[in-house]
């Protein structure tokens, strides 16, 4: 009897501390299958000076693939330096210290480079050795090549460590991909599968919380992908920008910062003109797959619903009103009476239904609308060319009604990032080379600001949509140059007067911008962790 | 000089067929594709191989190189030059968007580098030996030694940012359309995209001015008693011209490629701009007829140096 006690109590500790011994050593041939290796990496990286010196203080050390908040757990290790820990960890994984790992990135800016050199010599003090490289050309296969068999199958990259990034509209997107054969460098693993689930299992954000919970502490200890940092996100403006209220968030996407009533010093002959970037170079971007980081997706393309700063669902744009059914089987939009496009016709379901089936067969989309399309009734079969039409989309009236096959969690947030597009201009073209369409010259939104002249490459003029349903924009004009984040030229348009708006994550912008007396800074946080992937596959 | 110039057009054509030949295989051999490079890494790894192989077969890249090679050499000869990748934009279009705002920038660059290098020069060899000529020949050093960009950098934080006498960047400011209102903005990268010609125009001035004036027939026309100014200007400056129009020639082809980095410095939406973002994303379409538009104009710019060298050097014979 106490032999069964003991076998009992014995089982269950084995089982409380499951993670940790369970995964405490190599899976398969590849040493970086082994935690204990992949551990000793992350203690090996002082990430709290490295923030301070190269990244200026302008990015938090991560702890987990999540961004700081409510979803994640207290307690998990934040693997703060210990270079002895980690030449233990080493030893007691036998690393191969002949062994040198291959590390790629695809950032061509020169703080990746000073990172990677840093990583290296941080590497090399506990006894790894490291290279490292920009990929070039076809970057996408080099990266996510996965392999044959998921479970124990042989790598089809060529990497070993990956520097990369995950910035997410909804949290789900930072674990997604790990699921069971979908990604280049993580095996099949079944726990993780279902903590997965878990956290796609219900809309609810107070029974997402646990398990989200549960899945960063067996994370924190697996590690098959180190989380290195959170980058922030840094709003700039000229002081002669009012936002009259409006918020800040994550301008990466499209939320509710009330453009409309935003006001500029008016300038000599007494017009409002607010002065920005990210003005197209050759063609304007199908705005289905980066969501929200043209100007041209915030203020031209309306979507159906409205997000806050932090993207979270706070009322109607096109739609008037909308419902979710009580299972988030189900979910109906109606649309405001009169919506017209910037070339004076109606805007109808029509236009919102056609938008989602196209969305279903461009080449790119972004992963949470995706998820979101082909979770609605026959939405899958239609995205894999098995079906002519999407059974689960029904219209009646101004009023679309959603059928979903499975519960999307992110389905509301979907539609405050989704720009409808119009069917009258856009419904002869291949999806395939929807991107390639004229309309992308000069294109015809419903959003608060129309698109009144174009000098490709040079600059774009936008003017206010005087039948916008919000109200007419305040600000008379709005021109856009063709400048990005790390772009030279934003600097410089900036410390000429000629920027008024427009956000970077470059931390060397940020400390010009901060110089410059007329203007000011905003840090925003935002889901966008930085992180080493590690190829846990054997190699051919 | 007909038959003269039939013939070097006629070579035109088997140069131009070699040349594509070789930039359609130098881009064949660059990692990666349009398709590849339409595509960001985050959203290629959620498609399938069938979906990347059907976006291929839209593209026209599923076929072996010479299929293409042949295909798009076909197509040119019907005139037809095809369309961006990326965009979908006519080449023709986009020739016609952004060539002429090459074209004013170098030509206005041109000019200016033409008319001062041939004065300066002209002067620094008539001074020979002075202060003047010594400064001259150090500011011709400088300004063919220090890179363009260098010089655009330094020209916009002193006249545009310091100042503010002149615009950043950008070819025309929105709602302005008149030449008036071009002017300003093409000053800052015409003068900074002239500085290294201007340089070089004045050094080759100088040495070819001073080789003339060292002819027997500047002795002769000095013994007849014409006046100095005319002796300079009428009997050196004319066989002194010669090799300059040679160098100013192949300039101007040169200065449409060498504006690339200009146009990056002062946002100047021109074809060079253009160019880059086709290499980039393995644009083959556009390379391709950006390239040849190239090469055409060098081999045009020296059929026109060879009829104006006959023309101003009545010694020289075409055959």
């Amino acid at each position: 009897m106490f032999d069964k006690i003991l076998g009992v109590a014995l089982a269950a500790a084995l089982l409380s501390a499951g993670p940790n011994l369970a995964t405490a050593q190599a899976i398969n041939s590849e040493p970086l299958s082994d935690p204990r290796v992949r551990q000793a990496i992350a203690y090996a990286i002082d990430m709290d000076t490295i923030v301070e010196t190269l990244f200026e203080g302008k990015a938090i050390a991560a702890d987990s693939m999540l961004p700081n908040g409510p979803f994640k757990p207290d307690g998990l290790n934040p693997y703060a330096y210990n270079p002895d820990k980690a030449r233990e960890l080493l030893a007691a994984a036998n690393w191969d210290s002949s062994r040198e790992l291959d590390m790629v990135y695809y950032y061509g800016d020169q703080l990746t480079a000073d990172l990677m050199a840093t990583l290296q010599a941080y590497l090399g003090d506990v006894g790894v050795k490291m290279t490292y490289r920009k990929l070039e050309g076809d970057v996408g296969a080099q990266l996510t090549t996965r392999p044959t068999n998921p479970v124990d199958g042989t790598s089809n990259i060529a990497w070993d460590l990956g520097y990369g990034a995950a910035a997410a509209t909804a949290l789900q997107e930072y674990y997604n991909p790990y699921k069971t054969g979908g990604t280049s460098h993580t095996p099949s693993d079944p726990a993780l599968d279902g903590m997965i689930d878990a956290i796609n299992a219900t809309a609810d954000p107070d029974k997402q919380r646990p398990a989200y919970f549960e899945l960063q502490k067996y994370w924190n200890t697996k590690l098959d992908t180190l989380p290195l940092y959170y980058q922030q996100l840094f709003i700039y403006e000229s002081k002669k920008l009012n936002r009259n209220g409006g918020s800040y968030g994550n301008e990466q996407y499209n939320y509710d910062a009330d453009i409309v009533n935003w006001t500029m010093e008016p300038d000599a002959n007494g017009k409002q003109i607010m002065r920005t970037n990210t003005a197209p170079p050759q063609f304007f971007e199908l705005p289905w797959a980066n969501l929200g980081i043209w100007i041209t997706s915030k203020v031209v393309f309306d979507k159906m619903l409205s997000a806050d700063g932090s993207l979270s669902v706070n009322g109607g744009q096109l739609a008037e009103s909308y419902s979710v059914g009580a299972d988030g089987m189900s979910a109906s939009f109606t649309l405001q009476d009169g919506l017209t496009w910037h070339d004076g016709s109606a805007l109808t379901v029509g236009d919102v239904a056609w938008s989602i089936k196209t969305a279903l067969r461009v080449p790119q989309i972004h992963a949470v609308v995706e998820n979101t399309f082909t979770s609605i009734e026959g939405g899958q079969a239609y995205r894999d060319g098995d079906a002519d039409d999407i059974s689960g989309i029904s219209t009646d009236g101004n009023t679309i009604t959603l059928t979903m096959s499975k519960l999307d969690p992110n389905m509301l947030l979907t539609f405050t990032q989704f720009a409808i597009l119009p069917e009258a201009h856009l419904g002869d073209e291949d999806p395939l080379q929807l991107q390639q369409s004229s309309f992308w010259q000069k294109p015809i939104g419903s959003g608060p600001f129309r698109i009144e002249e174009v000098q490709m490459n040079d600059f774009v003029r936008y003017v206010p949509f005087e039948n916008y349903h919000g109200g007419v924009a305040k600000i008379d004009e709005i021109i856009a140059t063709p400048s990005l984040d790390g772009d030279g030229n934003l600097l410089k348009n900036a410390g000429a007067g000629q920027m008024d708006y427009g956000f970077t994550k470059n931390v060397a912008d940020v400390a010009a911008l901060e110089a410059m007396d007329h203007m000011r800074v905003i840090a925003a946080d935002i889901p966008y962790t930085r992180m080493i992937w590690f190829n846990k596959f054997p190699r051919k | 000089m007909l038959i003269y110039i039939i013939r070097r057009v006629l070579i035109f054509i088997p140069m131009l067929l070699a040349i594509s030949f070789l930039v359609y295989g130098a881009l064949e051999l660059t990692p990666g594709d349009a398709v590849s490079a339409l595509i960001n890494p985050e959203v290629s790894g959620r498609l399938t191989e069938a979906q990347f192989n059907e976006l291929r077969e839209a593209y026209g890249l599923n076929k072996s190189f010479l299929a293409r090679y042949g295909i798009w050499l076909a197509n040119v000869f019907q005139g037809n030059f095809g369309h961006s990748l990326a965009g979908g934009v006519p080449i023709s279009t986009i020739f016609l968007d952004r060539l002429p705002a090459t074209l004013e920038l170098s030509v206005v660059a041109l000019l200016f580098s033409t008319i001062m290098g041939c004065i300066l020069g002209t002067f620094s060899a008539l001074k020979r030996g002075s202060i003047a000529d010594s400064s001259l020949t150090v500011v011709g050093m400088l300004g063919v030694s220090i890179p363009e960009f260098f010089f655009g950098l330094v020209a916009l934080l002193i006249f545009a940012l310091n100042l503010g006498w002149l615009p950043v960047g950008g070819r025309l400011l929105p709602g302005y359309e008149s030449i008036w209102d071009r002017v300003p903005h093409i000053i800052m990268p015409a003068m900074v995209l002239s500085l290294m010609m201007t340089a070089g125009v004045m050094r080759y001035a100088r040495s070819s001015m001073l080789d003339a004036l060292s002819k027997e027939f500047i002795k002769t026309a000095r013994s007849k008693g014409l006046p100095e100014w005319r002796i300079n200007l009428m009997h050196g400056f004319r066989v002194a011209l010669t090799p300059v129009v040679v160098l100013i020639g192949f300039r101007l082809p040169l200065l449409i490629g060498g504006s690339v980095i200009i146009e990056q410095v002062f946002q100047w939406p021109g074809i060079g701009n253009a160019f880059i973002a086709a290499v980039r994303g393995s644009d083959y379409p556009l390379v391709m007829m950006i390239a040849l538009f190239s090469v055409f104009s060098v081999l045009l710019a020296s059929l026109v140096i060879d009829v104006l060298t006959a023309l101003i050097d009545p010694r020289v014979r075409l055959n």
